[in-house]
């Protein structure tokens, strides 16, 4: 059973290369309320793992990982 | 060869951030790796700085030094049995390289992982 998460807020860092994306999840989850889902897209290879490192250290959840060519889009509820 | 669960397992990191210029340091981090996974461990080995040059394509088969095989040999033989290579991409923008072109068994990573790499890691070795 699935459910669709809309996204509460979305950032593009579609052009950014590390550590920039990891820089501006963290301010986006700063702004948001707790419960709320972030959506990221990025492009850098290296976001895939970075984003899953930051979101595991600061204690948020990975709601989707979805791959589309060389786009990676991240599903993040703030829980902290 | 298992020993112990997956989760079970120590964790040894290699931080190479030696490059192809001092081909004497490019060996060891495959070497002990491999000897690494050989012992029921788990290693990765993650490359920076100049260390990308290391995993360029193409790089490992201009390296051989005294008797040993060539360094993309014991890569070959790192990756084969289990050793994970990780590369710091942006170390290409900072020696002015171009950007991928990596051995196939190497990830890109960024900050973040090589952050949480360290603090999950039961030993770091830096070349």
């Amino acid at each position: 059973m699935q459910t669709e998460t809309r996204p509460n807020r979305t950032l593009d860092t579609l052009g950014l290369y590390c550590p920039e994306p990891v820089f501006r999840t963290r301010v986006a989850l700063d702004k948001m309320a707790f419960g709320e889902v972030l959506e990221v897209f990025a492009d850098d290879p290296a976001a895939e793992e970075d984003l899953k490192s930051l979101i595991r250290r600061t204690g948020n959840e990975l709601l989707r990982l979805e791959k589309k060519g060389s786009v990676i889009l991240f599903l993040i509820r703030k829980l902290r | 060869m298992k020993v112990k669960k997956l989760g079970d397992k120590k964790k040894i990191l290699y931080v190479q951030t030696s490059g192809v210029d001092a081909p004497e340091r490019t060996y060891a981090p495959f070497i002990l790796a491999t000897t690494a996974v050989a012992m029921g461990l788990d290693a990765t080995i993650y490359f920076l700085i100049k260390g990308v040059t290391v995993v360029k394509r193409g790089e490992a088969e201009k390296i051989k030094l005294g008797d040993f095989p060539s360094l993309k040999e014991v890569m070959d033989q790192a990756t084969k049995a289990g050793v994970k290579l990780e590369v710091c991409e942006q170390s290409c923008m900072l020696l002015g390289l171009e950007r991928g072109d990596f051995v196939e068994d190497a990830k890109i990573v960024g900050a973040a992982t090589l952050n949480d790499r360290l603090l999950e890691a039961d030993a770091v070795m830096c070349f």
